[in-house]
């Protein structure tokens, strides 16, 4: 699934960051498992606006995951403020594994 | 493109305060259960209706079986029903008030003293039952979403509150007549309501749920789960109007071949998710899990042996021991050993690291008990299950004993691990 963003070049250096946030019963990063679906910066107001999914509701992960994408953002580009949005509209589906998120599962 | 929602209440999950008690509980319990089984091995050679083998009978399912499904269902039910725990005071008293009658219940058998302790034993225990109950309604009510898996673990919550509350008449009726007949007469009713209406039930809409999510399989099937709650419902409660209105043995094989048919559906269920996988690495404890499935089949064909003796002999009580051993011992505990190492070190991990995700480098999960001691306690436990159930089968109490030792073994064991995840502390790698 393709992540909607208003800034192309800040989008890769976001989605290259959240690499490092790992769904912890998986072991797959939360971009390569689809669960990113719009980054967007407004560098007037120093925000940038995430919004993402979890593979359930109520995830038990579901905290740790949110917070950490905040925290990963937030170091990658000082001084902006993130603000996330919790979606299941749509909700997340294995369709939105990337094809690099499948081969890792493969293996 | 997107509805958004309060993120809060998205992800707010139930606490690991509430949660972490009840499998604190239900290690030491299965514990107990170990000691008191090698301390009293003989009484496997006798009549199942013994003292002692109610004592740890009882302390199997409630203290280890059902604590262990509490703590775990008051953090899974949230996922189940896509809504928030509805109360965690309810929560909690429904721990505390196991907790207390547990205990209270066991002596009462263990000594056999029918009086204030097993009755008050057996009070408390309603009183926590009911109080999950509640909760889980409310729960469920609360929530938008109403879906097939929740109805499962609603519906098995309710047979456990009539098992336990049967389980309160047939103590009470020891002191004074209240029932028709005698305590023992109900015990198949209570046993079974137990086994089937809670265990299975409960195990099989939690399982559905999440079997396919651990291993992220594309395979759902509402209508086959429907179709499986219908045969173990319709299962019991046709064993329930048998029990209660024909006594003729015969009958019996059409409310077992319900539930047979019923887990065979759900193998089938689990095999289809496996197949539909798209996680090809499938860990121990799912593998435990899974195998816990298969392990269903075994008590369910027992039954049929019992059913068929029961036709042409008096009841076989060697048997019924079997029966009753490898439900306790042999189901339950092999789904409890994969359930707690698939879902207690992502509570503690979560607890710990919470605020951590993302700075660095994390212990996983996994890494927060030993796979050693893991492999070592399955080990022990399948050489003291196979053991124990030569050795009933034999009555001797050579066996037994000797057998128990291995399953002392492994409960020690699975402590070890319980209380390395419990105690750990943030390592940064």
């Amino acid at each position: 699934m393709n992540v909607i963003t208003n800034n192309n070049i800040k989008c890769t250096i976001a989605l290259a960051a959240l690499q490092n946030v790992v769904d912890p019963e998986i072991g797959l990063n939360i971009v390569d498992l689809g669960l990113i679906y719009q980054i967007d910066f407004d560098e007037a107001n120093s925000k940038i606006y995430v919004a993402m999914t979890l593979t359930t509701q109520f995830c038990p992960m579901g905290e740790s995951i949110t917070g950490a994408v905040k925290r990963v953002l937030e170091n990658t580009f000082t001084g902006m403020e993130v603000q996330l949005e919790l979606t299941f509209n749509p909700p997340w589906s294995q369709e939105m594994i990337s094809e690099e998120g499948r081969q890792f599962l493969n293996q | 493109m997107f509805i958004t929602n309060n993120n809060d209440n998205l992800v707010k999950n139930t606490s690991h305060k509430v949660v972490l008690p009840f499998y604190l509980y239900a290690a030491i319990s299965f514990l107990v259960a170990t000691i008191l089984l090698f301390f009293s091995s003989s009484a496997f050679t006798q009549h199942y209706f013994h003292p002692k083998t109610l004592a740890i009978t009882h302390i199997m399912a409630l203290g280890w079986g059902t604590m262990m499904i509490l703590g775990a269902s008051h953090q899974l039910v949230p996922v189940l029903i896509e809504g928030r725990l509805y109360s965690i005071k309810l929560a909690y008293s429904s721990f505390v008030l196991a907790a207390v009658g547990i205990p209270l219940l066991v002596y009462g058998f263990y000594f056999f003293n029918m009086g204030w302790a097993a009755q008050w034993g057996a009070i408390l225990i309603n009183a926590a039952i009911l109080a999950y109950l509640s909760n889980l309604a409310f729960s469920m009510a609360k929530s938008k979403k109403e879906n097939v898996h929740a109805v499962f673990v609603l519906t098995a919550a309710l047979w456990l509150l009539l098992t336990t509350l049967v389980g309160l008449l047939q103590v009470c009726n020891f002191s004074d007549t209240i029932l028709p007949n005698d305590s023992l007469h109900y015990l198949p009713l209570h046993a079974h309501m137990g086994m089937i209406g809670w265990f299975l039930l409960l195990v099989m809409g939690v399982g559905s749920r999440l079997i396919p999510m651990f291993l992220i399989s594309k395979y759902s099937n509402t209508k086959l789960l429907w179709v499986i709650y219908a045969l173990i419902n319709g299962g019991l409660l046709t064993f329930i109007i048998f029990f209660l209105y024909f006594s003729k043995t015969s009958f019996y094989f059409i409310p077992v071949a319900a539930i047979l048919f019923a887990i065979a559906l759900f193998g089938y269920y689990c095999y289809s998710s496996f197949k539909q996988r798209i996680r090809r690495q499938v860990d121990e404890q799912m593998k435990i899990s899974l195998l816990s499935v298969i392990m269903m089949l075994l008590p369910v064909i027992l039954l049929f042996i019992i059913i068929g003796w029961l036709l042409v002999n008096t009841v076989n009580t060697q048997l019924v021991l079997v029966y009753g051993f490898v439900v306790f011992f042999g189901w339950i505990t092999a789904m409890i050993f994969g359930m707690t190492f698939k879902t207690l070190p992502f509570i503690v991990w979560n607890k710990v690291y919470h605020l951590q995700a993302g700075l660095g480098k994390t212990p996983n999960p996994k890494d927060l008990f030993s796979s050693r001691i893991f492999n070592a306690m399955g080990i022990a436990y399948l050489l003291g299950f196979v053991l124990f159930i030569i050795g009933i089968y034999n009555a001797d109490n050579f066996i037994l004993k000797f057998a128990t030792a291995f399953l002392v073994l492994a409960a020690l064991l699975y402590n070890w691990n319980v209380i390395k995840i419990l105690l750990h502390k943030s390592t940064k790698l």
